[in-house]
C-alpha cells in the first residue's frame, strides 16, 4: 500500500474503484438474505406459495410480525432470555476482569499458566460436556425456593447461567488480560505510591481504562449468550422457562411450516442483538482498534 | 494531603439508594423462604408434559384438560425439541403424564423402565378400542404402556374432479396402479407427486410397498432390527419402487411435501401418497372438498390391503410420576369418546381412536379414514415411529434420498443399510 500511496492520485483511482466494488459486493451479499427474509415476512404464504419468493408483491402487510409476536409468545420468552443473559454477561465480565487483573497486573505465581489454561478452555467443544453436565446437574440439589419443582440444578436458570459464565470467562480473561497489559504499569505504580489497595487499583485505575474492551466484550457476550439454544434445551425441561431462541420452534408446525411467519419471527428474535450492538457500537469499535494498537 | 486520594465520588443519596436496593435484593429469597413450600400436590393435581405446540392443538388440548375433574398443569415444549429431548426428559424430572407415540417408540422407553404399566387402565377402557389399537399400545413384555388418543391414515390422495373429467378409475391392484400412472403421463400430468426434501415423506412409500409385498409382521420385524436389510425381500421392495420412479415427479429430494402438495392442488400432479395432513395445503371450500383418497393398491393376494399406515398419538405415564393414581385417572378420562371428540372438534386432519367416538362432526375425509382404519387388521406407525429414532434419522433418511437420486445400485444400498443397522441396534 505504501508504494501505491506514493504514486499520483490519478493512478490510485482504479484500485479504489475495485475496492469499492468489492466492498459493496460483500455488503450486498450479507444483506440480501436478511432483506429477502424481510420481504418474505411482509407477504402472505398463499401468495409466495403460488408465485415463488422471487416475484413482485401483491399484498404487503405487517400482519406476520404481530402474528409471530402473539403466537410465538415472544414477550414471555424475551423475558426468560434476559433472566439468563443479563446476569450471565455481568457475572462473566466481573469475574474475568478480576482474573485478568491478577494475571496482568499483580503477577501472581502461575499467572501465565492460568492464562494459557483459560485460552485453551476456549478450544474445548461445548457439546462434549453435554451429557456429563446433564447427569451432574440432575444430582445437585437446590433448595425448593431456588428451583421448583425439580429441586435440582437441572431445569433451573441458575444452572444455565453458571455454564455460560464458566464457558465465557475463559475467552474474556484472555482478551482482558492482553488488553490490561497495554495499560502502562506506571499508572498502577503511581496509585500504589498514593496508598491505593488492590481493590482500588482494580476498581479506580484499571477498570475505567479497559472500558472499551469491556464494552466490546459485553456486546459479543450478549450476542453469544442470547443466541444460545444448546444449553437451555439440554439443561431445562420446562417449556415456559425456555429462552427466546426456542420460541421460533413454536412457529413451526408439526407437518406444515409457514416460512413467511418464521421469517417474521426470526427478525423479531434477532432484533435485540442488533439493538445492543448499536448501543454499544462506539465502545465496540474503540475496543477493537485500541486492542490492536500495541504490537 | 488536603484532599485524600481516591475519594469515592458518590453522593450520599445515591449511596442510600444502592444500599436500599441491595437490602431489598437480599430480602427477596428470605421473603420467599418465609412462605410455605408448595406441596407435591394432592391426589387431584397432575402434571402434563405436552408436545402439542401448534397453536390450534395447544388450545384444544388445554380445553379438554380443563374439562377433566383433575387439576392439570400443562408443560408445553415444541414438538421438535420434545422429541429430541425425550430421553433426557424422562430420566430427569418428567411430568406425570406425557404425550407420545404408539408402537416401537413407546416400547423402546417401556423396555428401559421409563414408563409406568397402565394395564389396569386398559382393563377398564379396552372395550372401546379395537385389537389393532391394543396391539399398538402393548410393550414387548405384553403389558400396556400407552393410551391412544387420535390418529390419521396415510393413503393415495387425488382430486375427484380430475378423475371424473378424465375418466380415471380408482386402481385396486399394482397393475392397475401402473396403468393409471401411464395414462396420466400420456395426458401430460405428473402421475405421482413426491416431495422428500425433509427426508421422511418417502418413508411412507417404502412402508406401503413393504407391507403390501411382505406383510405387516415383516414390516415390524424389519424395523425392530430382527430381519436383515440386505435380504431379497427388501431388495424386491426397492425393485418395485423403481417401477414407479418413471411416473414420479423428478427431483423429489429438492421439493418439500408442501410444494408437492401444491402441484396436486394445481392439478399438475395426479396422485400423492401422503398422510391426511396434506389437506392443510388445500384452500378451504371447493378445493378441500374435492380432495379424496384411496388405499394403496394390492400387490400380493396374501396381504391384500389388510394393513393401514396410521400413526397414533396418545399418552403415557412416566416412571417417575409423582401422582400415579391421578395420572391413571387422567388417562381414563382422555380415553373417553367425549374427550376425544372434544379435542377433534378443532382438528379436521385426525380421527378419534375410541370406536365409540361420535363421527357426526367428521368431514368426508375423516369419514373415509374411519372406514379405512376400522377395516384394517393391522395399523402400522410409520417407519420413523416403528424403529429406533437414530436409525430412522441417520440411516433411513439419507438412504432413501440416495435411492431417489440413484435407483440403480439397490444391492449396494441394502448392504450399507444393513451394516449401519447392525452398529446402531447393537450399541
Amino acid at each position: 500500500m505504501t508504494a501505491l500511496a506514493s504514486r499520483p492520485s490519478r493512478r490510485r483511482r482504479p484500485a479504489r474503484i475495485v475496492l469499492h466494488i468489492f466492498l459493496w459486493a460483500i455488503a450486498v451479499g450479507w444483506l440480501v438474505p436478511l432483506l429477502l427474509a424481510l420481504y418474505a415476512a411482509l407477504r402472505p404464504y398463499a401468495e409466495t406459495a403460488e408465485l415463488g419468493y422471487f416475484s413482485w408483491p401483491r399484498d404487503l402487510s405487517l400482519h406476520y410480525f404481530s402474528e409471530a409476536w402473539r403466537r410465538g409468545g415472544l414477550p414471555k420468552y424475551y423475558r426468560n432470555t434476559m433472566v439468563i443473559t443479563v446476569p450471565a454477561v455481568l457475572t462473566t465480565l466481573f469475574f474475568s476482569s478480576f482474573v485478568a487483573f491478577l494475571i496482568a497486573r499483580r503477577r501472581v505465581p502461575g499467572g501465565k499458566f492460568l492464562l494459557v489454561l483459560f485460552a485453551a478452555g476456549n478450544l474445548l467443544p461445548q457439546q462434549v460436556l453435554a451429557t456429563p453436565l446433564y447427569v451432574l446437574y440432575k444430582e445437585i440439589p437446590l433448595p425448593w425456593w431456588m428451583n421448583w419443582p425439580s429441586e435440582s440444578l437441572f431445569d433451573s436458570y441458575w444452572g444455565v447461567i453458571a455454564i455460560h459464565v464458566a464457558f465465557q470467562t475463559g475467552f474474556c480473561v484472555f482478551v482482558l488480560a492482553n488488553y490490561m497489559n497495554t495499560v502502562p504499569a506506571e499508572l498502577v505504580e503511581a496509585a500504589i505510591v498514593d496508598g491505593a489497595g488492590v481493590w482500588k487499583q482494580y476498581w479506580h485505575v484499571i477498570l475505567p481504562l479497559v472500558r472499551p474492551a469491556l464494552g466490546a466484550l459485553g456486546t459479543l457476550e450478549f450476542a453469544w449468550i442470547y443466541n444460545d439454544f444448546f444449553w437451555a434445551v439440554i439443561l431445562m425441561s420446562t417449556g415456559d422457562k425456555f429462552p427466546v431462541t426456542t420460541a421460533l420452534n413454536n412457529l413451526r408446525g408439526e407437518y406444515f411450516t409457514d416460512y413467511n411467519l418464521l421469517a417474521a419471527g426470526s427478525l423479531l428474535v434477532a432484533f435485540p442483538t442488533v439493538l445492543v450492538f448499536f448501543i454499544l457500537q462506539r465502545q465496540f469499535i474503540a475496543g477493537l482498534t485500541l486492542g490492536s494498537s500495541k504490537g | 494531603m488536603a484532599n485524600p486520594p481516591f475519594q469515592i465520588p458518590v453522593a450520599r443519596r445515591s449511596l442510600l439508594r444502592v444500599a436500599t436496593l441491595g437490602a431489598g435484593a437480599l430480602a427477596v429469597p428470605a421473603a420467599v423462604a418465609g412462605c410455605e413450600k408448595p406441596s407435591d400436590g394432592d391426589g387431584d393435581s397432575v402434571t402434563f408434559g405436552s408436545n402439542y405446540s401448534d397453536e390450534v392443538p395447544k388450545q384444544a388440548i388445554a380445553e379438554v384438560l380443563q374439562e377433566s375433574e383433575l387439576n392439570v398443569k400443562i408443560n408445553t415444549v415444541d414438538h421438535n425439541t420434545f422429541q429430541e429431548n425425550i430421553n433426557r426428559y424422562l430420566q430427569a424430572t418428567p411430568d406425570d403424564v406425557f404425550t407420545w407415540f404408539a408402537g416401537f417408540r413407546m416400547q423402546f422407553f417401556a423396555a428401559q423402565h421409563l414408563a409406568t404399566d397402565v394395564s389396569d387402565v386398559w382393563s377398564d377402557i379396552g372395550g372401546s378400542f379395537s385389537d389393532a389399537f391394543k396391539q399398538a399400545s402393548t410393550g414387548q413384555d405384553g403389558k400396556q404402556y400407552f393410551v391412544p388418543f387420535y390418529l390419521y391414515p396415510w393413503a393415495v390422495f387425488y382430486r375427484k374432479s380430475l378423475f371424473q373429467a378424465r375418466g380415471y378409475e380408482i386402481p385396486k391392484t399394482w397393475d392397475e396402479y401402473q396403468a393409471l400412472a401411464a395414462r396420466m403421463q400420456a395426458d401430460g400430468l405428473a402421475p405421482i407427486a413426491m416431495g422428500n426434501k425433509d427426508g421422511w415423506p418417502a418413508m411412507g412409500t417404502f412402508d406401503y410397498l413393504n407391507m403390501r409385498l411382505n406383510g405387516y409382521e415383516f414390516h415390524v420385524d424389519l424395523l425392530a432390527g430382527r430381519e436383515p436389510w440386505d435380504s431379497p425381500k427388501v431388495k424386491q421392495v426397492f425393485g418395485l419402487w423403481t417401477e414407479l420412479l418413471p411416473f414420479t415427479q423428478a427431483g423429489a429430494n429438492g421439493r418439500t411435501w408442501q410444494e408437492a402438495a401444491q402441484s396436486l392442488v394445481a392439478k399438475e400432479a395426479g396422485m400423492y401418497l401422503l398422510g391426511m395432513f396434506v389437506g392443510q395445503q388445500f384452500p378451504e371450500g371447493a378445493d378441500y372438498d374435492d380432495l379424496s383418497y384411496f388405499p394403496f393398491p394390492t400387490i400380493t393376494e396374501a396381504n391384500g390391503q389388510d394393513a393401514v399406515e396410521a400413526p397414533i398419538d396418545g399418552f403415557m405415564i412416566s416412571s417417575k410420576a409423582k401422582n400415579v393414581d391421578g395420572a391413571k385417572r387422567l388417562l381414563r378420562y382422555l380415553a373417553t369418546p367425549e374427550a376425544q371428540n372434544a379435542y377433534l372438534a378443532s382438528d379436521p386432519n385426525n380421527i378419534a381412536c375410541n370406536t365409540e367416538a361420535s363421527t357426526s362432526g367428521y368431514n368426508a375425509l375423516q369419514g373415509k379414514a374411519v372406514e379405512l382404519v376400522s377395516g384394517a387388521k393391522h395399523i402400522s406407525q410409520f417407519l420413523d415411529r416403528d424403529t429406533r429414532p437414530d436409525f430412522a434419522s441417520t440411516v433411513m433418511i439419507p438412504s432413501l434420498q440416495t435411492f431417489l437420486n440413484n435407483p440403480r445400485d439397490i444391492d449396494g444400498l441394502c448392504q450399507q443399510i444393513e451394516a449401519q443397522k447392525k452398529s446402531i441396534f447393537t450399541s
